[in-house]
């Protein structure tokens, strides 16, 4: 006997419907955002900021891959983006969950083709999860780690696929919906396990038509796409431009509709100045950060003490305040997304150090940590930081001058990327700018970087707490949302609060201007997940 | 066409007397000079003369436009551009002069020892000097200061050495013509030390190459410090730099806050001219045939 | 004179073999790392088991002399290797945007060429009167002034005049010309200034130097019109150092291009190599690298050669 769960959420406010969703869900169309009727046809332009490394989601970890080449492709399961975190069918038409939660089967949907016109199977589902999840020889998975609960796959028959796990995994399912899970051609695949890296055959809603590269990216509809209708685009064609002045001008200009990524507040108010009326803007969360990581090899830096009152000098309800008004920062939040399924309540959010509501309270319990730490006034150290302006160094700007009201005497070292984290890395800083950002809203994925030293590649403090590995493997299996969250409680206190290993800074805050003929796009709360452009059209 | 004017010597009289006809031959120069020095007082006076902290940021006051209160305006993050362009000037000059005597000296160094030894040390000089010069100078600087990390010392230490082969090259061929003169055969023959000739009879004679190569280097090194700085590999943030303030922000708002554009270049466009046409002057009068 | 040339030709090659090995340490030495800057950097989750075999299949792991000999052993096959940042044939990367900038090239050249000749023919006939003095400071402007700079302020006078930019994918000119020199002409003006400054100057001199010949002089005497002269007698003989500028220049211009393609947001080699260094792409820095002090290499050797063609009393043994 098997039961089937629609949502994949923990949220505990969604629990209670999360658990008597026994029905299967069938194929479910993204809600349309505006209540018009939508056209076919049209091209549509849009930014892309970043060039796609190679043409192999399951190798790369960049957005810049995804918003251009996504379109090719379909996904097993894929987020729904008006209701994100749901997760709905894509090439699978339904699935269960056996009770244990240790079978996961999918069906397959029927008459789906490839663009060469080719069936796709089962088979070529298995393939790719298994070259994601199992990958053989020189092949590098990238997410690998994330399905280590995975023990096998399973093509019982041409439509369904059966995924047998270890443990519960309350993470699976959404880490099987991850925008980098395109499904694959295993004939094409078992010939040569490299060929998707630099060409394209997929199922999805546009054909492949040319790369020009450092130019742009140009894709047609697909005219035999599965599903009915879709898309509505005659096709796309994603423009590759670095610099930020003329991303707004080619959507000033008309020349590019949108930038999925986001632009920043003046940009945003160049846009809206320029264009009036013509421009919509979608803001929200964003799945990504900015925080300080404390070189604990160091003195002072080794004192919890004294990171403990760098954490306490900063006035993130202040700076949320002022900072994203020029800045694409805001949300003040813990080791979660504010506003996400797991963030901190506001009651437990305040009695972490430094997110007190009194901050003058907190600058004078700082100033005595740093006395007791034996750390003088006037005291000065580097705070590293990445040479990208938006938000690093205003995240940077902001810092220096908190830590300048408790009397420390901070210099901003701004380097380009490489040196960034090759000095990060080699533990040659002070403290550094640092940063996380990930598709989904998952402890798995956003815990990691606080784990040991020797654990995470991109924990950069030099430190080992077995204490908060220990949490870090409860918190992978256990599947009880209530016990998650409170293990996430737990965490936090000991990252945040107690070791202040790492400290948070502020969560990023995303916004969109986009031309209003643009229909069917609802943001979600990451860059990764934006568009397989199934549904959006243009009005005119 | 340009009059020559003899050499200056160690005699104080005949230097002064040098002095005034360059004066009077080349206003041209003296006024580029007459810059350069007014440019120097303000670099040197940056803290007193600059109306505000070129560091200090207000975020209430982002992209003000020129006006009482900020007479070129602010950037993206609130800072005062006229106090930016002040203390702009110390890091041109500081990386413009430093770069370009460290190279030239240095470069010049290289290049009467190469000519005077000769020999196969000379021969693999030669050839590493004319395979450096095969790279743009702007790529060679790339690349180095890629190597060295960002930053206004290692800018200095990047700009120089892609000066270094350019003027090792032109003081070689000057010493080597006077290698072979007979009073250094001569000195030679009667068992003068090797520095002792070198000092002596070599290092006056290529001096004027090398002030020649040094002037036209001061221009072109705060140029390149300006191109690095704006490709966002030389000075970083927040050090007030021509450049840098040229890169980001000021080309992301040039429509809206023009101001961010415009000041820092004329800045840049000005420093270089004065040391140009002080360049080319000083050239003139001290060696025409190095005209190019 | 064919021997000569052979023999100049082969020269180039130890040449390049030395560059080679300069370009390879100097690249081994810059610090970052590129599986580093393409899996995290975008700040996702990544195992450090990924960013070693992330290593390990780029050959990043195999001792430096090992790397050496794998690049010189394809170069000795003409194969430059592929990019380690998007595993395509180097030779390709450049060769899809070598148009452009060649292009762009020259365009500049000529923009350069057409403001400078007149400029300096005037200047040297009108010599010491203000038009001499208005085109001298014209040229010694145009050196000062960064290209860069040049380029924002084209940008922002396009942008507030005339509410357009210059499109932003690059049309090629057998395409449709109007498109593609619509897109290059601002910044081929921006590179092409800058450029004429020093050709200006140097047909000044080298045509002030020719009029004081004897045969220039005796034109004069003949009672020959001026247009005549200059034409017939002195511009000729001026072009050979203006030719010889022009190659000289030719890094100079490279340069230019590597600012111009970034303000313009063009796609073009500079830009290329600007981005190979910031994503240390080791790779494809030392392609391109090669590839443009080859191109150094090449354009002196055929300036050589025109200048033995313009000028007969150079003779080769």
């Amino acid at each position: 006997m098997e039961r089937s769960r629609s949502t994949a959420a923990g949220r505990s406010r969604v629990l209670g419907i999360a658990l008597l969703a026994g029905v299967l869900v069938v194929g479910l169309i993204s809600h349309p955002t505006t209540a018009q009727q939508p056209r076919s046809g049209g091209t549509l332009s849009y930014v892309v900021s970043a060039e796609p490394p190679s043409f192999d989601a399951h190798r790369e970890t960049t957005f810049a891959m995804l918003h251009p080449i996504r379109p090719h492709y379909n996904l097993l399961v894929k987020f729904d983006m008006p209701n994100y975190p749901k997760v709905i069918g894509d090439l699978a038409e339904s699935w269960a969950i056996s009770p244990d939660g240790l079978t996961y089967t999918f069906k397959i949907r029927r008459g789906v083709r490839f663009h060469d016109g080719s069936m796709l199977t089962s088979r070529d589902v298995k393939a790719s999860f298994d070259k994601i999840i199992f990958p053989q020889g020189d092949v590098v998975s990238v997410r690998q780690a994330t399905y280590e609960m995975v023990e096998s796959i399973t093509a019982s028959d041409p439509n369904t696929v059966v995924f047998k796990v270890k443990w519960r995994s309350p993470s699976l399912l959404l880490n099987l919906a991850s925008p980098f899970n395109w499904v694959y051609k295993a004939d094409l695949l078992a010939r040569d396990p490299h060929w998707y890296e630099r060409n394209i055959m997929g199922t999805g809603p546009f054909k492949f038509v040319e790369y020009v590269r450092g130019s742009h990216w140009a894709g047609v509809r697909n005219e035999n796409y599965w599903m009915k209708g879709r898309p509505y685009l005659d096709g796309y064609r994603a423009l590759f431009i670095r610099s930020v002045s003329a991303q707004v001008a080619a959507v000033r200009s008309g020349q590019a509709l949108i930038e999925f990524r986001g632009f920043s507040p003046a940009q945003r108010d160049d846009i809206m100045k320029a264009l009036g009326d013509k421009v919509v803007v979608q803001e929200g969360g964003w799945i990504c950060n900015n925080l300080v990581v404390f070189n604990t090899k160091r003195r002072p830096f080794d004192d919890a003490r004294f990171r403990r009152a760098l954490t306490l000098a900063i006035d993130r309800w202040a700076g949320s305040k002022a900072l994203s008004q020029i800045a694409i920062v805001g949300p003040v939040g813990g080791v979660m997304r504010p506003g996400g399924p797991f963030e901190a309540p506001e009651a437990e959010l305040v009695k972490l150090a430094g997110y007190g509501r009194d901050i003058s309270a907190a600058r004078a319990e700082a100033k005595k940590l740093l006395a007791e730490a034996g750390v003088p006034e006037g005291f000065t150290f580097e705070l590293l930081n990445r040479n990208i302006q938006m938000p690093y160094e205003f995240v940077g700007i902001f810092l220096i001058d908190q830590w300048r009201q408790v009397g420390l005497n901070v210099k901003h070292v701004i380097k380009e990327s490489g040196p960034y984290f090759a000095d990060e890395r080699a533990g040659n800083y002070d403290a550094a700018v640092d940063f996380t950002c990930d598709f989904m809203d998952e402890p798995d994925v956003q815990l990691h970087k606080f784990t040991s030293a020797d654990r995470s590649p991109a924990n950069y403090g030099q430190y080992i707490d077995r204490v908060l590995d220990q949490l870090y493997r409860e918190l992978s299996r256990e599947r009880d949302p209530a016990r998650r969250l409170r293990l996430i409680r737990q965490f936090e206190k000991r990252a945040l609060d107690e070791k202040v290993w790492q400290i948070y800074v502020l969560w990023w805050h995303r916004i969109i201007p986009h031309w209003a003929k643009l229909k069917g796009f609802k943001m979600g709360p990451a860059h990764h997940l934006d568009p397989d452009l199934q549904d959006i059209w243009l009005a005119e | 066409m340009a009059t020559t004017i003899p050499l200056p010597t160690v005699a104080g009289f005949r230097r002064q007397r040098w002095l005034a006809r360059f004066v009077r031959r080349y206003p041209m120069g003296v006024a580029g000079g007459v810059v350069i020095i007014v440019m120097a007082v303000t670099a040197a006076l940056a803290t007193w003369l600059a109306p505000s902290d070129p560091l200090r940021t207000d975020f209430l006051a982002m992209f003000v436009p020129p006006g009482a209160n900020h007479l070129l305006g602010t950037d993206a993050f609130g800072r005062d551009v006229l106090s930016r362009v002040i203390f702009g000037a110390r890091t041109a000059l500081l990386v413009g002069f430093s770069a370009s005597f460290g190279g030239a000296t240095v470069g010049a160094i290289i290049g009467v020892i190469s000519a005077y030894f000769g020999g196969t040390m000379d021969l693999i000089i030669q050839r590493l000097a004319d395979i450096l010069i095969s790279f743009p100078i702007i790529i060679l600087a790339l690349v180095i200061v890629a190597i060295l990390g960002s930053g206004a010392f290692n800018l200095i230490v990047a700009i120089a050495l892609s000066f270094v082969p350019r003027i090792e090259l032109v003081v070689r061929a000057s010493a080597l013509g006077i290698r072979r003169t007979a009073y250094v055969e001569a000195a030679r023959a009667i068992g003068a030390g090797h520095w002792r000739i070198i000092f002596r009879h070599m290092v006056p004679n290529v001096v004027a190459p090398y002030l020649v190569m040094l002037t036209s280097f001061l221009g072109q090194a705060i140029l390149l410090e300006a191109s690095l700085s704006f490709l966002g590999l030389g000075v970083t943030e927040p050090t007030p730099a021509w450049g840098l303030m040229l890169s980001g922000a000021a080309v992301d708002f040039v429509q809206r806050a023009p101001w961010m554009a415009i000041f820092p270049g004329l800045a840049i466009t000005f420093t270089v001219l004065a040391f140009n046409v002080l360049g080319d002057s000083l050239r003139d009068a001290l060696d025409p045939r190095l005209r190019t | 004179m064919t021997r000569y040339v052979v023999k100049r030709f082969l020269l180039l090659i130890p040449t390049l073999l030395v560059v080679a090995i300069l370009i390879f340490v100097l690249i081994r030495i810059v610090p970052g790392d590129v599986v580093e800057l393409r899996l995290v950097s975008g700040g996702m989750f990544v195992t450090k088991g990924v960013v070693e075999a992330e290593r390990a299949r780029l050959g990043l792991d195999k001792p430096i002399w090992n790397q050496f000999a794998d690049w010189m052993l394809g170069l000795v096959r003409l194969d430059f290797g592929t990019s380690m940042w998007t595993g395509a044939p180097i030779s390709h990367e450049i060769a899809i945007r070598l148009e452009l900038s060649l292009q762009l090239a020259i365009m500049s050249t000529l923009i350069a060429v057409a403001l400078a000749l007149p400029l300096g023919t005037i200047a040297a006939l009108r010599r010491g009167t203000w038009i001499d003095f208005v085109v001298q400071f014209f040229s010694v402007a145009g050196l000062a002034t960064p290209s860069f700079w040049l380029g924002i302020l084209l940008i922002l006078f396009l942008l507030t005049y005339f509410h357009w930019l210059p499109p932003l994918t690059f049309t090629p000119l057998w395409q449709d010309p109007k498109a593609n020199l619509v897109q290059l002409i601002w910044p081929a003006l921006a590179v092409g200034y800058r450029y004429s400054a020093v050709t200006t100057r140097m047909t000044r001199s080298a045509l002030l130097e020719v009029l004081r010949e004897d045969y220039v002089r005796t034109a004069w005497s003949k009672g020959l019109a001026e247009r005549t002269i200059v034409r017939r007698h002195a511009l000729r003989n001026a072009m050979l150092p203006v030719v010889t500028v022009i190659g000289l220049e030719f890094a100079f211009l490279i340069g230019g291009l590597v600012v111009t393609e970034q303000v313009f947001n063009l796609n073009g080699i500079g830009k290329l190599f600007v981005d190979a260094i910031s994503r240390r792409d080791y790779t494809l820095i030392q392609g391109l690298m090669l590839f443009v002090a080859a191109g150094y290499l090449l354009v002196n050797f055929v300036i050589d050669l025109l200048y033995a063609r313009l000028d007969p009393r150079i003779s080769y043994g």
